[in-house]
């Protein structure tokens, strides 16, 4: 028997897993959407790397990273549960050990990493505002009735893309609708989107910070070509995007995992693990916490929110 | 007996422990507005309107709370310490605001040194309109004067002293009723110390010392408060690992001084900046990751 390791990254929009072996290599992988409903996405992506794991693997480790990072490890009982930040420069660092910057852009987060000799010596995320983010293009994509996937290829199509505030979403879409009321022809306001995208990016999270050669682009929106060619173009540089550039987070943590295996065992059989989780709002004091109670099987295994530690 | 009023909040983090001290003298009871819970700041954004910074609907949350259960409700405007040393404006404003919002009784100082009003003659004029003879009144401000001296040294000692220890060091760069707020920054500092760090706070070195040395960041700042905390980063910096910012959104100080000197600051820091969202979700994410870079220990 060979050993393996999984790492899972569940993020507001989409959740990813790979399997790797010994030698960080992927044996299989996936990419889904999470709908809303971590502990179901997980569910559906733990079965489909089961099916495809050949027989001869045994698991060893489990990591999990996203923004449900802490719901999911709890449920498949990992034995590391880590933020992204550091998942995916881990990741990255594997396949590019010489990068100097991280540029990332996912459904609602949108950080910045620098490295230097392979060491994280900086980073920035975006305030709580979701501005520039994929979560903006796909609300746009629905209002032009276009699929999000085929943006970049109508903005490379676009010969001069129209300008569109840069700061602010609320304001960028009002000039989207001016523009678009206006006349101009769909590919150029997009192209002008992935364009407030980047400089919105550069604006909020880049800022003061000293963007570095090489440079990889990861997240959701780095599948977006015509986010890739502005920032190309704006920042004067080579921008590597990779093939498993999605998955980054989710082999960063694989291999975090690798790294603090305890030896047991692990299963991938998640179908009879009935988990739920309930909210409700204490009302015993005037901090009114809202709770949320996490069950397995049945059986309370923590819950969170609580101020005074009373649950 | 009348009662007074004092919200915990805002003004409360600079001169609490003299009211306390001041009124505890002159036998004159007084009530504190409790930590900030969820009651009180869905008080405070229920009667503030949508300009106001985080902090300062806070503050009304806690005059909401206070009105029917005290007499007076205390209420400063601080305006400067003398030239290029001005408060922010929400506390040249506040008195006026909740004039305007409530119907209760305010008892007022003024600090503007500009024009000769200091606090000593603030808090006198509260004693005399309290029916207090001026001889109590003295005693009772010399008292308050010499103990706030004495928990100021105290915490500032502490302060000093974690500056060498041997955990993983943050200076705190926030104005102290965000930082020790309970709703607003103390489950930062919470989660900051479970997870082993040391945990230093601008506010808390010699305020004259701080002050001078934000000079050195940039020569025409004005607001006094900003300069002490940006002061106290060259003060530290060559002890600290890295440093956090918490601002209350929206912060217009803040959002001028922070931006400057994240500029010019080559040490590791972030930014959070809070507004009513109740999760905790996404400032987790930040700090966790940010201890994870200080302590440089992850690696392929």
């Amino acid at each position: 028997m060979k050993e393996c390791y999984l790492g899972i990254d569940i993020g507001s929009i989409s959740t990813k897993g790979v399997i790797i072996d010994e030698r960080n290599n992927i044996i299989t992988s996936s990419y889904i959407w999470t709908e809303g409903n971590p502990v179901n996405a997980v569910k559906k992506l733990v079965n489909i790397l089961k099916k495809n794991l050949p027989k001869n693997y045994i698991l060893k480790a489990v990591g999990t990273t996203g923004s449900a990072r802490k719901l999911i490890g709890l449920m498949l009982n990992a034995n590391i549960i880590k933020n992204e930040i550091t998942a995916h420069a881990i990741g990255t660092l594997f396949y590019h050990p010489n990068v100097r910057t991280i540029l990332e852009i996912g459904g609602q987060d949108s950080k910045i990493i620098l490295i230097k000799n392979g060491i994280i010596t900086n980073y920035a995320m975006n305030t709580l505002c979701a501005a520039g983010t994929g979560a903006f293009l796909s609300s746009q994509a629905k209002r032009l009735g276009i699929d999000v996937e085929d943006f970049g290829k109508y903005a490379l199509k676009s010969k001069n893309p129209v300008k569109i505030a840069a700061r602010c979403t609320v304001f960028a879409e009002s000039d989207l609708v001016h523009k678009a009321q206006v006349g101009y022809p769909k590919e150029d306001i997009i192209a002008g989107l992935c364009k407030s995208i980047v400089l919105n990016y550069l604006n909020n999270v880049g800022k003061g910070k000293k963007i570095e050669p090489p440079i990889v682009f990861q997240g959701g929106v780095s599948k977006n070509e015509g986010v890739v060619k502005y920032f190309k173009e704006v920042l004067d540089e080579d921008i590597i995007v990779d093939k498993e550039g999605h998955l980054m987070g989710a082999i960063g943590i694989a291999i975090l995992a690798k790294n603090n295996k305890t030896g047991n065992n692990y299963s991938l059989e998640v179908n009879n693990i009935k988990f739920e989780t309930k909210a409700f709002e204490c009302n015993h004091c005037s901090n009114n916490c809202e709770l949320l109670r996490i069950f397995k099987n049945g059986r309370q295994i923590d819950s969170w929110g609580s101020k005074c530690g009373k649950y | 007996m009348d009662k007074i009023g004092l919200p915990r909040s805002l003004f409360y983090y600079y001169h609490g422990d003299i009211w306390k001290t001041f009124f505890s003298k002159l036998n004159i009871p007084y009530i504190i507005s409790p930590n900030t819970n969820k009651e009180i700041m869905d008080r405070g954004l229920k009667v503030s309107n949508d300009e106001m910074c985080l902090a300062l609907k806070n503050y009304l949350g806690h005059i909401d709370y206070l009105k029917d259960k005290c007499d007076y409700i205390l209420i400063p405007r601080i305006c400067n310490y003398k030239v290029n040393n001005q408060a922010c404006t929400n506390f040249w404003a506040a008195y006026d605001i909740v004039n305007n919002l409530f119907d209760i009784n305010i008892l007022n100082y003024n600090i503007d040194l500009e024009k000769g009003e200091s606090l000593k003659k603030g808090l006198y004029k509260i004693g005399r309109k309290l029916n207090k003879k001026p001889l109590e009144i003295r005693k009772a401000y010399k008292k308050a004067i010499y103990e706030y001296n004495l928990i100021k040294k105290k915490n500032t000692q502490i302060n000093l002293n974690k500056l060498n220890s041997k955990k993983t060091k943050i200076l705190i760069v926030s104005h102290p009723y965000n930082t020790y707020d309970s709703i607003i920054g103390s489950d930062i500092i919470k989660y900051l110390t479970n997870e082993g760090a040391e945990v230093i706070y601008s506010d808390k070195f010699d305020a004259e010392k701080t002050n001078k040395l934000s000079g050195k960041l940039s020569k025409n700042l004005y607001f006094k408060y900003s300069k002490e905390s940006i002061g106290s980063i060259i003060y530290a910096m060559d002890k600290i690992d890295g440093i956090i910012f918490i601002s209350s959104f929206p912060c217009a100080p803040d959002s001028l001084v922070n931006e400057l000197v994240m500029r010019k600051i080559k040490k590791p820091h972030i930014n959070i900046i809070i507004d009513n969202n109740s999760s905790f979700t996404g400032i987790e994410t930040r700090l966790e990751s940010f201890l994870d870079v200080l302590r440089g220990n992850i690696h392929v």
